[in-house]
């Protein structure tokens, strides 16, 4: 999860005076600001808007499943603000890698850019359900765009450790050829013939994407490219997606056409309005 | 800006939400209380409750049902006056 939406203003459907908060009733008043638990302890900066965190909990890692989120928290402006993001890392990890996008205006990530190395943070526990299926032998399908390749990077890691791993294809969608982060990483992965990496890039001629070589076009257009050349069989596969909605239902209703069972196609949101 | 609610979750109360919530905004008091509650002012709107919810009783709160928008109002209320968001939610059932 990528979550780095500023929630919109809105104002809540409520015609009536709200009743006024007391402070200290446990479990009803707004929480406590919690201190940081953690500290950066590398970034390493993809694109102007693209960054990998890499995080120290104090106490160790916490407990998680490749896939899952945890919030990462900053003081923004006097008030505590947190945001979850998938972690790319697997699971015993000494440190927590994040693959963040900048947005601008965004009510976390400008704060976040500006914390140094060394710099305190807050992380929360692990939560969600988008996470692998334990002995699953179907083919594993990732498909992402842009940042919500994280979660499939920390899945990976995670199935490189066990002998027996499924077979697993990984379609990795960005704008332009520099946003194609762990590129190096994957690259190494898929020289296991059980790991098919494929980036793709829907702005080549773009001058940032200058020298790209590779795939072009959108997830849809790779996706369509393998089946054609049956790197995976629909009806063994199981597709995990990551992306926006729209990505989302896109390459939902491709699969689903092209014969993997409604079921096998899990999906997690992403969104950076 | 919120996700709130509604009534379908009276007396469900699956809890998948309280799961998946990543900044855990989503509580309720098991002996006295039929439904979750989501505070309005913790909720970063990411939607993870809405879509985890097997009952579908989570809304964005622009998107509330008509007949349910009353629970906007109970699930802020319960986090400054547990007893008053009862009373209401108590009112809207009867009235529904």
């Amino acid at each position: 999860m990528n979550r780095s939406a500023l929630p919109i203003n809105r104002p809540l459907p409520i015609d009536r005076p709200l009743p006024v908060r007391s402070v200290g009733l446990p479990g009803r008043s707004s929480p406590p600001r919690p201190g940081s638990n953690a500290v950066l302890v590398a970034r390493a900066d993809i694109t102007p808007e693209i960054a990998r965190f890499v995080i120290r909990p104090d106490d160790g890692p916490p407990a998680f499943q490749p896939g899952q989120y945890l919030t990462l928290g900053l003081v923004v402006d006097g008030a505590f603000v947190q945001r979850p993001y998938s972690t790319s890392s697997a699971p015993g990890a000494r440190d927590l890698e994040f693959l963040v996008r900048r947005v601008p205006g965004g009510a976390f990530t400008p704060t976040l850019w500006q914390l140094a190395v060394g710099g305190r943070i807050r992380i929360g526990p692990a939560k969600g359900r988008f996470t692998l299926a334990p002995g699953d032998e179907r083919t594993h399908l990732f498909v992402a765009t842009g940042t919500g390749l994280a979660p499939f990077v920390s899945m990976l890691r995670s199935l490189s450790q066990f002998p027996d791993r499924p077979q697993a294809v990984v379609v990795h969608g960005v704008a332009w050829a520099p946003e194609l982060a762990y590129r190096d990483h994957l690259s190494q992965l898929a020289r296991d013939p059980r790991i098919h990496y494929l980036p793709v890039v829907s702005r080549p001629n773009d001058p940032a994407s200058a020298g790209w070589s590779g795939q072009v076009g959108r997830v849809t257009d790779a996706i369509g490219l393998l089946h054609r050349a049956a790197v995976f069989e629909p009806a063994i596969t199981v597709a995990y997606v990551c992306g926006s909605p729209a990505v989302i239902d896109s390459t939902a209703e491709l699969l689903v056409g092209l014969g993997v069972p409604p079921a096998a196609v899990i999906s997690e949101r992403y969104w950076t309005s | 800006m919120a996700y709130v609610i509604a009534e379908p979750c009276i007396d469900h109360m699956d809890r998948a939400c309280v799961e998946v919530c990543p900044v855990d905004c989503i509580q309720t008091d098991e002996a006295a209380d039929r439904k979750l509650y989501i505070d309005p002012e913790a909720c970063i709107d990411c939607g993870s409750c809405e879509a985890a919810c097997p009952n579908a009783a989570v809304f964005r709160s622009d998107q509330l049902p008509a007949a349910w928008t009353g629970y906007a109002w109970v699930d802020a209320a319960w986090y400054a006056d547990a007893d008053a968001a009862r009373d209401e939610l108590d009112r809207l059932l009867r009235a529904a």
